[in-house]
């Protein structure tokens, strides 16, 4: 399999090139153009099995709860993904090791890896962002993409990165929703409101543009009639 | 105080070094990440009074952040605006800078953050009552919404006013129409800046407002 993520950083696309008999699970939705000689099932876990649990688990997690599953009949078939919002696109490749992935971050993975929500506590529920977690695991592939460039940050002992601007991170990080600085007060005055402070050595995928932050500051532009209408 | 601009000019993001001690002075929210040695704190922009008229008629947030490094060395704190484009510093060195509501990103603390009456040709404008100032010594960043022009200005210059985000003390800015009241609204210009005097004006190559206004009327 061959990915070639092109147009970065604004505007970034990815394409994949199949080798007979290899698949993709990618979200639903990202697909802009494919090849014939793919077969396409959809699903809500893995390819040929039912995954109810793992699908509302999705739904929760403020993902598309189906998948779609791309499996090439032919050498030379290709897929083009792309997310929603103008940004980069990531590849990383697990060996044995696992990632965890903010949920709208998600792009795509190899069949070889596992996807399952990660459930890391009700201290989620809090966050204005609503965070929720996919963790990756196996061997192969795993996209992810961002709002905005992405930048990575070596972790070794403590570092806070803000709800809205995080991507993906190494299993081996701890993080707990805190408070920017001393005073929790200062913190949601400040804007900042609850930060994620990560514990440990790993290293975490920062976006350098927070969805939400944009999308309030265009919100508040749009039309309130149309509010009322809803 | 160093710093380094990544990712412009689509996706700029400013990486901040604060040595001991050093304080940093960002808007609300623009903190995307930092090293957890720093701290913190929310104050009033430019006092109580200050900060009521910032909020009411300059458009500004009630609360900026003071970023401090208390730990003994040096900590990086990374800097960014709402909207996707780019992020330019501006050196002031005793000299004052207008910057238009939205578009303050972060400043040193020797500049001091101030608000200007702006007349009632920029409130018609819908750009405000008020404006902006900062003066004083120090390093400024200004954000906007795709790319960042700047252009010398000598003698007199025409600008779209939402695409203005600062300009030079020594510019002075009257709204106006382009052209006669027809052809000002017919070509979809409508109301314009004509700038004046010697000096330095930033322009961003996109405006949030006008995004608002094209997808306002398919919502």
């Amino acid at each position: 399999m061959q990915i070639d993520i092109l147009a970065r950083p604004a505007n970034t696309i990815t394409k994949i090139t199949f080798a007979r008999n290899e698949e993709i699970t990618a979200e639903g939705g990202s697909m802009v153009a494919m090849s014939g000689g793919l077969d396409v099932q959809t699903t809500t876990h893995k390819r040929g099995k039912r995954g109810i649990g793992r699908a509302v688990k999705r739904a929760f997690a403020g993902e598309n709860i189906f998948l779609n599953h791309y499996k090439a009949e032919r050498d030379g078939a290709h897929l083009y993904v792309a997310p929603n919002l103008s940004g980069d696109i990531m590849t990383h490749e697990l060996q044995g090791s696992s990632l965890i992935v903010q949920a709208t971050s998600f792009l795509a993975h190899e069949a070889s890896v596992d996807m399952d929500v990660s459930w890391q506590g009700f201290k989620n529920m809090l966050s204005s962002e609503g965070l929720f977690w996919l963790k990756m695991s196996g061997t192969g592939k795993v996209l992810v993409n961002s709002f905005g460039a992405i930048y990575p940050v070596a972790v070794d002992g403590e570092y806070i990165v803000d709800t809205g601007h995080i991507v993906a991170f190494d299993e081996g990080l701890n993080f707990s929703l805190s408070k920017a600085g001393k005073s929790w007060m200062s913190s949601i005055l400040g804007g900042e409101g609850i930060v994620c402070r990560f514990k440990g050595k790993g290293t975490v995928w920062c976006q350098s543009h927070s969805p939400s932050g944009f999308g309030n500051a265009l919100g508040r532009l749009l039309d309130p009639i149309v509010e009322y209408q809803q | 105080m160093k710093h380094v601009v990544h990712g412009a000019p689509s996706f700029a993001h400013i990486e901040i070094t604060l040595n001991a001690g050093d304080t940093l002075i960002a808007e609300s929210g623009a903190m995307a990440s930092m090293d957890a040695s720093l701290d913190q704190k929310a104050k009033m922009n430019g006092g109580f009074f200050g900060a009521l008229i910032r909020k009411f008629f300059g458009r500004e947030s009630f609360f900026i952040s003071h970023f401090t490094n208390m730990s003994g060395r040096d900590a990086k704190i990374i800097i960014t605006q709402k909207a996707p484009g780019d992020i330019r510093a501006i050196k002031l060195t005793g000299g004052g800078f207008y910057i238009q509501p939205g578009a303050f990103v972060a400043c040193e603390t020797g500049v001091k953050l101030d608000v200007k009456w702006a007349g009632f040709s920029s409130w018609v404008a819908g750009e405000g009552l008020l404006r902006n100032y900062v003066h004083g010594h120090g390093a400024v960043f200004i954000g906007g919404y795709g790319a960042i022009y700047d252009k010398e200005i000598d003698g007199e210059y025409i600008i779209d006013s939402s695409h203005i985000i600062g300009y030079s003390r020594d510019i002075k800015l009257n709204i106006g129409m382009s052209g006669g009241i027809f052809s000002s609204f017919l070509s979809g210009e409508g109301l314009v800046a004509r700038v004046e005097g010697k000096g330095k004006v930033f322009l961003q190559s996109r405006s949030v407002r006008n995004l608002a206004n094209f997808i306002n009327p398919r919502l």
